[in-house]
């Protein structure tokens, strides 16, 4: 039998209802489940519907309960993949596996997050208290959060190649776009106090900027992560 | 008819991150099988677990069918524009 003559066993105006799957052909007629040709109100007799197995509750077993009545001699042949293709899923399966394994995106996240936070808090004690201790430790440790920034941002478009095919969503951008403007504000605000080391108590618009920019880094960081969480915990 | 394109494309968009997040769901819930599987101390557990893994495996094949369809549309839709 052929693609096009399967076409007219339909199962409707008292015609018998086959269906295909995997080159052979199946009479459904008798089935209830096939009543008028439509099962499940979603698959159609007279078709091929190899494909639509993965939708069902059930696996291919059920074809054992109905009648055989023949072969589909223009079947689809089997998807052959090319030997290079095949092999690029194979690197990125062993990757995908590594990843799981040691989840390098969610253990690295956390030092820069912490960090530009703690950053925050104590340039923020400084500021109420003038005690220069706390504007130090708010530099250094914004040293530190902008040097674990890149490994987290290094895993994060790893994760995204081997577990999302690079493929670019408002999310993806959110966090791709907002983990850039994280590691300039970050640089440049490592820059200034390293160039201008009297920058924290010398008044003026460079003052007022490397603060807002300690200040700015934490809300950055938290909306890359927000839209980090959204990728675990979708709504 | 620009609108319209406008409309569909952030439909298309917002499907395609739907699909996207559900694709690895689908792959460890398979994994997941897949170890049950080799825990199972029945032979009725196992086929059990078993055909639960292959209706994941089922379910990963057809939403990368669908994100392809997806994006083949909006890739198309977008050269128009
Ligand atoms: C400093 C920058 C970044 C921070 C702080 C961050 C933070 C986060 C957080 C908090 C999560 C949720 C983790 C969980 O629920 O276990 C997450 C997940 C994720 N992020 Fe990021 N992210 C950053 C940059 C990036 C970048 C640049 C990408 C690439 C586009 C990315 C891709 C991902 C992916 C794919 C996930 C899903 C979880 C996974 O695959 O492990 N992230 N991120």
């Amino acid at each position: 039998m052929k693609k096009d003559d399967l076409k007219e066993y339909t199962g409707k105006d008292g015609k018998p209802a086959y269906i295909a799957y995997k080159g052979k052909v199946y009479d459904v007629s008798k089935s209830k489940l096939w009543a008028n040709g439509i099962h499940m109100a979603n698959h159609k007799a007279g078709q091929d519907l190899t494909a639509n197995i993965v939708m069902a509750p059930h696996g291919e077993d059920v074809l054992k309960r109905v009648t055989l009545v023949g072969e589909l001699e223009d079947k689809e042949p089997d998807l052959q993949i090319p030997p290079d293709i095949q092999l690029q899923v194979n690197i990125k399966e062993k990757y995908r596996q590594l990843y799981k394994k040691f989840h390098p995106h969610p253990v690295l996240i956390h030092n820069p997050m912490g960090l530009f936070v703690f950053s925050a808090l104590m340039q923020a004690i400084y500021i109420l208290s003038k005690d220069v201790s706390f504007e130090r430790a708010a530099f250094y440790s914004t040293i530190f959060a902008t040097l674990t920034t890149f490994p987290a941002i290094l895993s994060g478009l790893f994760s995204w190649w081997v577990n999302y095919e690079t493929t670019f969503t408002k999310i993806f951008k959110a966090k791709i776009i907002f983990s850039a403007i994280l590691c300039v504000t970050s640089i440049i605000v490592c820059l200034l106090r390293t160039l201008i080391p009297n920058i924290y108590i010398e008044e003026g618009l460079l003052n007022i900027i490397y603060n807002s920019l300690i200040f700015l880094n934490v809300g950055f960081i938290s909306y890359v992560a927000y839209n980090g969480g959204k990728i675990t915990w979708p709504s | 008819m620009v609108k319209a394109n406008k409309a569909r494309i952030s439909e298309l968009e917002e499907m395609i991150q739907i699909v996207l997040l559900a694709i690895p769901r689908e792959i460890s819930a398979r994994e997941f099988y897949l170890s049950a599987v080799a825990k199972a101390t029945s032979d009725a557990s196992r086929t059990m677990f078993l055909n639960l893994a292959e209706q994941e495996k089922g379910h990963e094949i057809w939403l990368r069918k669908i994100l392809n369809d997806l994006k083949t549309e909006l890739g198309g839709l977008k050269s128009k524009n």
